[in-house]
């Protein structure tokens, strides 16, 4: 007898959602799941007004404000563990128009949900969001009762829950960007999120794409990088690799070094150069 | 088709309207379809004391609408008229034993008929109608109303006066496909209504060969300004009704263009129009007609934040993307028991072209509405009372089309009028 399975398929976060559930699981399990990213969708966008674009009107105001979003709170809190654990170089508050700006500029009291800033900023939740989303959603699937599935949020950001259907490991091939029959590393992953950033390929081409901003000195990273990060957590994955992308060759080093095989940098500059050389691979 | 095999068509078709009318707010929504269907599930098996009705105008639209009433168990065609003789010969072999008249006044006679059904060019709905209820006669009349908005109004208030029923032929309100696009619509399917793209495109002249008995103004009537608004009142209406219906409200102005841009053959209608209909909170209609490309056809598309709805496609699609292909190929992997790399990593950005995603059905068929129409209009000419709702939508679809046109005429929005009749 197969193994059943569920799909659920939609937009949000401005990207394709996909939603793979096997086996077990209650049957709202997806239902739940997509409320939870339309959730964070709402709560975190700046494309249309959300408690975010009322937050960022008051930071840009000089203003402090108690947020009573409980999503955005979660964000926030996560955000503040993810600015450190990536060394600072994972920043939602930089922004070119506010030069020097970042989340340093920021005294948020966990305990009373305000928010203040010292200099007029804005908040931007683009390298963050989609991880945090499927962190929501694998939490609600995971109460709904579900122990095998997989998430991904635009292929960039992909999410598991349990193993793979047939046991192991989740088995995922990254694709190098600026070829497309060269695969840059294979990784399995258990109860663990992913996500991939680059400056490179399709995905930098958007319109509305906005520039990644190096939030040390303000300026627009250019060099061709791909970066993949995994971890528990999609929203601490999500900021890593985007880290990882801005970070100069010290931080860098410090972050792989910190999860070896959880954590890639890869320098695209060299086009000539084989996709398996692994003296390639991490270097940074 | 046998009777037993038309008894189990009409079963099905009335079945699929109580199916499709049943949701929770749907009696509000269309509670003439309600109405109609219920009372044809409740009908009699063979015709019996049936209402009479006199078909003014049997060209080919008035055939079609001979062989509808036909079809259904509580009226009867009992005379027929036309001005143009051959029209009336054709029609005798629906309507063999009707009475045949060349002047609708010499026909209007409560004796001998109940109602009468007005399928005659567009110039002359409101004299005939107003004929009928001066001669005690309810009317049913095919849409649009009358060539100006006064006349609509006139049209209704006249029947007020008389105490007769007024009736407007649009069928669509009547159809299942319809009827199931609004409920699902309504139970919010297609999340927020905020946008309808109407068309009716066609790729021919619209313009009749004149036999030598007769002149192109009698046989080609919808290209002369006078006798119609040509696109507007003859196709548009049909498509500004159901916008009015799925966004439950009347436009607050429209802004148009027309022109006659490629049958340049003494014709006075534009052959080409295109409309912005506004609705409050910044709703559209966006509406083109033209005949010189059927690419698009005829169809509205409803469009809403998670969906959209082609009715006359008979399609509901969600608002989902293509399918992540590694994902898929995942998929069936794991259904035949086989574990491969999911290659994976693409592009967030996706290129935004159009969505090619074949939907679900909404059910779709050559449906009996128009036959519907008139058991309706049965019940509603015995009960001396007429469906509830239809003649609000057909009056403000009239209004809505005839306003396109004066905006179109005078190049400036139009807002809606405020001085429309009460109903």
């Amino acid at each position: 007898m197969g193994i059943a399975a569920r799909v659920e398929r939609f937009v949000a976060m401005g990207t394709r959602i996909e939603l793979h559930v096997f086996g077990a699981g209650s049957e709202d399990a997806m239902v739940a799941a997509r409320r939870a990213i339309e959730g964070v969708d709402d709560a975190l966008t700046i494309h249309r007004p959300s408690p975010t674009t009322v937050l960022n009107d008051e930071l840009l105001a000089g203003h402090g404000v108690v947020i009573d979003d409980p999503v955005l709170i979660d964000a926030l809190v996560a955000i503040d563990e993810a600015h450190v654990l990536t060394l600072g170089l994972f920043d939602p508050a930089a922004d070119r128009r506010f030069a020097g700006a970042g989340w340093g500029d920021l005294v948020f009291d966990r305990s009373t949900a305000r928010i203040a800033a010292t200099r007029p900023l804005a908040l931007d939740f683009g390298g963050f969001g989609k991880g945090f989303a499927l962190d929501r959603a694998c939490a609600a699937l995971r109460d709904a009762g579900v122990v095998c599935a997989c998430l991904s949020a635009g292929e960039s950001s992909i999410a598991v829950i349990g193993e793979h259907p047939l046991g192991g490991g989740w088995p995922f091939a990254i694709p190098d960007p600026s070829r497309t029959d060269a695969v840059l590393v294979e990784v399995e992953l258990v109860d663990e999120a992913l996500s991939i950033s680059t400056t490179v390929g399709a995905g930098t081409q958007a319109p509305e794409r906005a520039a990644m901003i190096r939030p040390t000195d303000g300026g627009i990273v250019t060099a061709a990088r791909c970066t993949v990060a995994i971890d528990r957590s999609g929203g601490i994955a999500e900021a890593m690799s985007t880290a990882l992308l801005v970070a100069d060759a010290p931080r860098a080093r410090r972050l792989l070094d910190a999860a070896p095989a959880r954590r890639f940098l890869y320098d695209l500059s060299k086009a000539a150069a084989r996709t398996d050389d692994t003296a390639r691979m991490q270097a940074a | 088709m046998t009777d037993k095999d038309f008894d189990l068509s009409r079963r099905s078709f009335i079945d699929r309207v109580l199916t499709a009318t049943a949701g929770a707010g749907m009696a509000t929504a269309a509670p003439w379809a309600v109405s109609a269907a219920s009372a044809a599930a409740g009908a009699e098996p063979v015709k019996s004391n049936p209402v009479r009705l006199g078909v003014i105008g049997t060209g080919d639209r008035g055939r079609a609408l001979i062989q509808n009433i036909a079809k259904s168990r509580n009226c009867t065609v009992v005379a027929i008229c036309d001005s143009y003789a051959p029209n009336l010969v054709k029609a005798q072999q629906w309507a063999p034993t009707a009475r045949r008249f060349a002047d609708h006044r010499a026909m209007l006679d409560p004796r001998g008929i109940d109602a009468v059904v007005i399928a005659t060019p567009l110039d002359t709905h409101a004299k005939i109608c107003f004929d009928a209820f001066d001669a005690g006669l309810h009317v049913w009349c095919e849409k649009a109303m009358a060539r100006t908005i006064a006349d609509c109004g006139a049209m209704i208030t006249r029947a007020k006066a008389a105490g007769k029923i007024l009736q407007i032929g649009h069928q669509r309100m009547f159809h299942p496909t319809y009827l199931n696009a609004l409920k699902r619509a309504r139970a919010g399917e297609i999340g927020t209504l905020t946008q309808i793209r109407a068309s009716w495109h066609r790729n021919n002249a619209w313009r009749r060969a004149v036999p030598a008995d007769a002149n192109d103004r009698q046989i080609n009537w919808r290209l002369y300004r006078d006798r119609s608004a040509g696109l507007m009142t003859e196709l548009a209406t049909h498509q500004l009704q159901v916008g009015n219906w799925f966004l439950d409200a009347v436009p607050t102005r429209v802004i148009g263009s027309g022109s006659i841009c490629f049958w340049k053959d003494g014709r006075e209608v534009y052959d080409h129009v295109a409309l912005i209909y506004e609705y409050s909170g910044g709703r559209k209609l966006i509406y083109t007609s033209l005949l010189n490309n059927a690419r698009y056809g005829c169809e509205e598309q409803i469009q809403g934040s998670k969906g959209t709805i082609e009715p006359e496609l008979g399609r509901i699609y969600q608002e989902v993307p293509a399918k992540v292909l590694a994902l898929q190929r995942m998929h069936k992997d794991v259904a035949r028991g086989h574990k491969r790399t999911v290659p994976i990593g693409g592009a967030t950005w996706f290129p935004e072209l159009p969505v090619t995603t074949p939907g679900e059905s909404l059910g779709w068929g050559e449906y009996d509405e128009t036959m519907l129409q008139f058991e309706g209009f049965g019940e509603a000419v015995r009960a001396g009372k007429a469906l509830p709702g239809l003649l609000r939508q057909a009056y403000q679809a009239s209004v809505a089309s005839l306003l396109g046109e004066q905006a179109m005429d005078r190049n400036q929005a139009m807002t809606w009028p405020t001085n429309l009749v009460a109903i």
